[in-house]
Formats: structure tokens, C-alpha cells, sequence
């Protein structure tokens, strides 16, 4: 009782006893979740305003007579000649490792029902994005656990890398593979007490998604084992489009935080093009002039500012990374609309899913010849670049010679042995969804297609095999998997190991 | 209504040069309103219209409501006028109301602005703290 008496005493104490001096204004026109506000007249920019029982708005547009501002909540208890006060304040969101594991809204409030979030930081939702001298060259891989990815378009800690097709192409697939994978190696090396290992920590945003679909996302990664190291931000279709406009901000913020207190974190925009379509309706209804396709002529400012927060900063400021994984929607495979051309100039990167491929039954759709990463090998390990050095130029090989095959022509034996060895990559390539596969075993899969040991396998048989030789190494030649994983290498030794062991297994193949 | 931007433009035009020494003279304001009413340029009525709501924001920005429990006396009223002339200028326009709800203290808004010293803010702003 007296605890409580003192820790009374001390909010009382607390409590400021002078004369409050405030910034009113009010309410002229409300409607589509912008209100029109007159008075105001100390309102800054972004700007958090109080519109009374806990509704919350931002100052976005400062006129001469009147603010616009858009209203984070329910605005339909708001009305005409209600009173707006300036709070001072920009628009802040809980952030920390208490986030883990939960489900939040733009707000940073949880909406999965397991409880308040006990978050001892907040972070600003808007914020200046880290200066060059801050910065450090991308060079930690990120392990996807995709194979055509890691092999072909490797992403590193600290790079932007878009993911770009048109409908069901499988962009969402890539991203939640890429957060079980990231699970999977938290989660082992936690197991073996791995010091050296920094863990990779993922917040999902979902913007303008069909609650469905979040819904599903969430039970596979919860079903992977994934969500204690998943931060899930959700702003779906049927919340408001300030919400929307929000929501990728808030989860920048969050991954902020594990990139200013030195560790490294991956943030996912799924998608970026329903994005750009919430900040349209929001500057539309601010009376905004319009521009190109009647987006607000800022709309590359708005995906710049906020990819350009993802980045890698320097031992001096703490070795931390903010990864990100921007999705953008396309229409017909038309990569040159607005949208989209201004998110490929603004990231490192893109990787492009095609819908014809998707549909021959190749995926991951990953087209090699449209996809690129612009860090490169510099996010690879040793071993990869090794085994995966020659595949992209393989494959461009092989797609030259399957076109001019289809012909029926006769064919020498180089030719013919090249084209059999593309169709070996390709088949190799292809993984189901949500099993994402280790390094290790991706480089001795890659060594074993590169030097020749599954040429002798049928096409129609070759998924099989991997699978059979994965089963193989990963229970009967641990040993080697473990080398290959502590050296990150493949040493003359290592790889005589490795081709004894391929060599036994396909001995014993059927 | 709607008004278009030329319009707003050529309103706020009107009330920029009804502004004398950065005070509103009521002359002129008067003056502009017959000489617009006589003349009927193009869209006159929602000019007429903006112009109003402009005259009504600086009034509004002019006026200084006082609010307090119980009726002020005299001297407290001249205290009060003084300390925001000196801060606001001499434009303001003084009206003093009670509120039997402020439960004590005043409230003071002059455009914008609140000072609130009210007991009723002090004890929201503990509830608010709890």
C-alpha cells in the first residue's frame, strides 16, 4: 500500500501545475479520412495532432487559412467545429524486441489479441535516412534459402532488392521463404550457440492485402517456426488509405531500431504499387495537383525516403543492417510503367517473375536475363561464388541454343552436351514453396551440376535425385555439410571429400 | 461552395488591400464590399463569399475570449487586457464569459492560442497521467 501511495504522490508531483499554453484550431470540412482544419496556426509538418478521444491525425498540408490533415483512426466520430490541438509531436510507433512474434497495425497496436506490447522505445515514423559517411559497403550474404536467388541474384545485409511480376507470380512466396530461411538459421544457430552467427530479424509489412491472405502468410510462418523472429505490420484493404500510407513507414521504423543498436534486420513492402495507389487517394483528397497517371508529383520522393532508410551502417555506429525487400505489383509485364521504373531506379536490384515461366512450371518464375543484382558476389560465400560463378552465363548459353535448337537441326556434341546441361540447371533450379535449402547443400548441389555428376541423370529425374542427394548428405555426410558450412569454402580437400561422397550416393541411385 | 482558385486568389487580393499598417480598416472593407456589388465582375458571389470567410479568420485571430468560473473583477479584467496587449498588440477584441465548469482559474484564447489555468485542466490532465 505505501508503494502505492509513493508512486501516486509521484505522478502528482509530476503533473505541471502552471498555465498550459496550447495551439487549437478547428474542424471546417471532414470526409474520406482528411480533415480540413482552420486556426492551427503553430502546426508544423507531420505533425501529430490530438482530435480528442484518442483519434490522432497528421499535418500534412499547410495552407495559408487552414491545415489538411489526415486522421489515424476512426474518423467517422469526428465532426464539423470540433476542436484539434498541436501535440508537438511527430508521429511515433513502439519499437524493440517485444514486437517479435506479434501482429500490429500502422499504429504499432497489436491486432493479434495476445495482449498490450510492452515496448520501451518509440521511434519516429518519419526520419532522415543515414548520411554517407554513416554508411558501410554491403558485404554479409543474405541466405534466402532460394536457390536460383542466392546462386544468381545474391542479396546482401543492407541492400535494397525489388521483387517484381505481375499477379500470383509467386513475389509473396520469395519473401516468406526468405523469412523461414532466416528462422531456420536464427533458430540453429541459437541451437549450437553460434557467437559468431548475427541473427536476421524480419518484419513483414502488408499493405492494402486481402486479410485473407494475411491471414494465410501468418499461419505459415507460424506454422515454420517463424514468428519469433517475424514482426507482422498490417495494414489490409479494408483500412483506411492514411493507414495504408502509413503502414510501411511504421515497420521502417521498427527495423530501425535493430539496425541503430547493431543488428541486422530484413524489412518486406508487400506491395508498394497498392502503396502508391493509398498516397494517391490521400493527396487527391488534400486537393494535391496530380501528375502522371493522377499520382501526386511526389511519389518518387515517397518510395526514395523510404527505401533509402534501408541500409548498412558502419562498426563506428554499430554494424547494423535494414535489408529491404520492396514488392511491386505489375500489369502485363509491362516493367516500364511509372510505378514501377521509378522503384527500379530507386533499389540495388530487382528480381523479375515472369508469368510464362510460372506457368511452364518453372519456380521460382525468376527471369536470369531481366533479374540483376547490383551487389553481386560481394554478398556471396566463397563456396557460392565457386560453384556459381559460371551458372547465369550457362543459362544465357542455353537459352540462346534451346531457340535456335527447337529447329530440329542437327547439332554437334558441345552444343548438344550444353544444352543438356542447361536443362539439368533449370530442373535444379526449381524448389517448392517454403522449403527453403541451406548453403551448404546448395553448394554441393551447384558443384555436383557444374563438374558433370548428374549429366548421366535423366531431365525427368533430376529433381528426385536432388532430392535423394540432399536427404543423403544432410544424414549420412554431416561432416561435410558441417565443413562446408564453417569454412564457407570449397578446398581442394573439401571438395575431394565432396565428390566422394556424390559419387558413393550415385553408386547406390535408382 | 466551391471557388475556384482565381477566385480565392482574387478574394484574398481584395482583403490584402484592406489591410492598413497591418490592421483591417472597417472602411475599406466596406468599401470594397459595395464597390464589388455595384461592379458584379465575373464570380463576384463566391469572391464575396471567400472574402467573408477571410474576415471572419482575422476576426477570429483578433478576438480574445477570457473564460473564468466566476465573474472577474474590474481589476483583474484590466490586468488581463494588458498582459495580452502587450504580447498580441492592440487589434485584440476583449469578451469576457463565465464557465461554471472550469471549476476555477481561466481560460484565455486569442486566435489559436489557449491558456488554460482552469482547475478543470489540472485535474484532466492527472486523469490523463493515471
Amino acid at each position: 500500500m505505501s508503494t502505492l501511495l509513493q508512486e501516486i504522490e509521484a505522478q502528482i508531483s509530476g503533473i505541471k501545475t502552471g498555465v498550459t499554453k496550447q495551439n487549437v484550431g478547428t474542424v471546417r470540412e471532414i470526409g474520406d479520412g482528411v480533415a480540413k482544419i482552420e486556426g492551427l496556426s503553430d502546426a508544423m509538418l507531420n505533425e501529430m495532432l490530438d482530435f480528442g478521444n484518442g483519434i490522432i491525425g497528421l499535418a500534412l498540408n499547410l495552407e495559408e487559412t487552414e491545415v489538411g490533415a489526415i486522421i489515424l483512426g476512426d474518423y467517422t466520430s469526428i465532426s464539423e467545429g470540433q476542436e484539434v490541438r498541436t501535440t508537438g509531436k511527430l508521429l511515433q510507433v513502439p519499437a524493440g524486441k517485444e514486437l517479435l512474434g506479434r501482429v500490429v497495425n500502422a499504429l504499432g497496436q497489436p491486432i493479434d489479441g495476445k495482449g498490450p506490447i510492452n515496448a520501451t522505445t518509440n521511434y519516429p515514423v518519419e526520419k532522415i535516412a543515414p548520411g554517407i559517411i554513416k554508411r558501410k559497403s554491403v558485404s554479409q550474404p543474405v541466405q534466402t534459402g532460394i536457390m536460383a536467388i542466392d546462386a544468381m541474384i545474391p542479396i546482401g545485409r543492407g541492400q535494397r532488392e525489388l521483387i517484381i511480376g505481375d499477379r500470383s507470380t509467386g513475389k509473396t512466396t520469395v519473401a516468406v521463404d526468405t523469412i523461414i530461411s532466416q528462422a531456420q538459421q536464427n533458430h540453429a544457430a541459437e541451437q549450437l550457440k553460434d557467437a559468431s552467427y548475427r541473427p536476421l530479424y524480419c518484419i513483414y509489412v502488408a499493405i492494402g492485402q486481402k486479410q485473407s491472405n494475411v491471414a494465410r502468410v501468418i499461419a505459415v510462418l507460424e506454422e515454420a517456426g517463424a514468428m519469433p523472429y517475424t514482426i507482422v505490420v498490417s495494414a489490409s484493404a479494408s483500412d483506411s488509405a492514411t493507414t495504408q500510407y502509413i503502414a510501411p513507414f511504421s515497420g521502417c521504423a521498427m527495423g530501425e531500431w535493430f539496425m541503430d543498436n547493431g543488428m541486422d534486420a530484413l524489412i518486406i513492402y508487400d506491395d508498394l504499387s497498392k502503396h502508391a495507389v493509398a498516397y494517391r487517394q490521400v493527396s487527391l483528397v488534400l486537393k494535391r495537383p496530380s501528375g502522371r497517371e493522377a499520382y501526386p508529383g511526389d511519389v518518387f520522393y515517397l518510395h526514395s525516403r523510404l527505401l533509402e532508410r534501408s541500409a548498412r551502417v558502419s562498426e563506428k555506429y554499430g554494424n547494423g543492417s535494414l535489408t529491404g525487400l520492396p514488392i511491386i505489383e505489375t500489369q502485363a509485364g509491362d516493367v516500364s510503367a511509372y510505378i514501377p521504373t521509378n522503384v527500379i531506379s530507386i533499389t540495388d536490384g530487382q528480381i523479375y517473375l515472369e508469368t510464362d515461366l510460372f506457368y511452364q512450371g518453372i519456380r521460382p518464375a525468376i527471369s536470369v536475363g531481366l533479374s540483376v543484382s547490383r551487389v553481386g558476389s560481394n554478398a556471396q560465400i566463397k563456396a557460392m561464388k565457386q560453384v556459381a560463378g559460371r551458372i547465369k552465363l550457362d543459362l544465357a548459353q542455353y537459352r540462346e541454343l534451346a531457340a535456335f535448337a527447337q529447329f530440329g537441326s542437327d547439332l554437334d556434341a558441345k552444343t548438344q552436351a550444353q544444352l543438356e546441361r542447361g536443362k539439368r540447371i533449370v530442373e535444379v533450379f526449381k524448389q517448392p514453396q517454403y522449403k527453403p535449402i541451406v548453403v551448404e547443400v546448395q553448394a554441393a548441389i551447384l558443384w555436383t551440376v557444374q563438374n558433370g555428376l548428374m549429366d548421366d541423370v535423366p531431365v525427368e529425374k533430376i529433381k528426385d535425385f536432388q532430392t535423394k542427394l540432399t536427404e543423403y548428405l544432410t544424414s549420412r555426410k554431416t561432416a561435410v555439410m558441417d565443413k562446408i558450412r564453417a569454412e564457407k569454402a570449397l578446398s581442394d580437400p573439401l571438395t575431394a571429400e565432396l565428390k566422394a561422397a556424390v559419387t558413393e550416393f550415385k553408386q547406390t541411385y535408382r | 461552395m466551391k471557388t475556384s482558385k482565381k477566385l480565392r486568389q482574387e478574394s484574398r487580393r481584395l482583403f490584402r488591400n484592406c489591410i492598413v499598417n497591418g490592421d483591417l480598416d472597417e472602411n475599406r472593407v466596406r468599401q470594397t464590399v459595395r464597390l464589388v456589388i455595384s461592379e458584379k465582375p465575373r464570380g463576384y458571389v463566391p469572391i464575396l463569399s471567400h472574402f467573408t470567410r477571410l474576415l471572419k479568420l482575422e476576426e477570429d485571430s483578433r478576438a480574445a475570449r477570457i473564460e473564468s468560473a466566476a465573474p472577474l473583477s474590474p481589476e483583474t479584467q484590466m490586468q488581463v487586457r494588458q498582459q495580452l496587449t502587450r504580447r498580441y498588440g492592440n487589434r485584440l477584441n476583449f469578451i469576457f464569459t463565465q464557465n461554471p465548469a472550469l471549476l476555477g482559474g481561466m481560460r484565455v484564447q486569442v486566435g489559436g492560442d489557449v491558456y488554460d489555468g482552469s482547475v478543470e485542466s489540472r485535474l484532466r490532465a492527472l486523469q490523463e497521467s493515471f
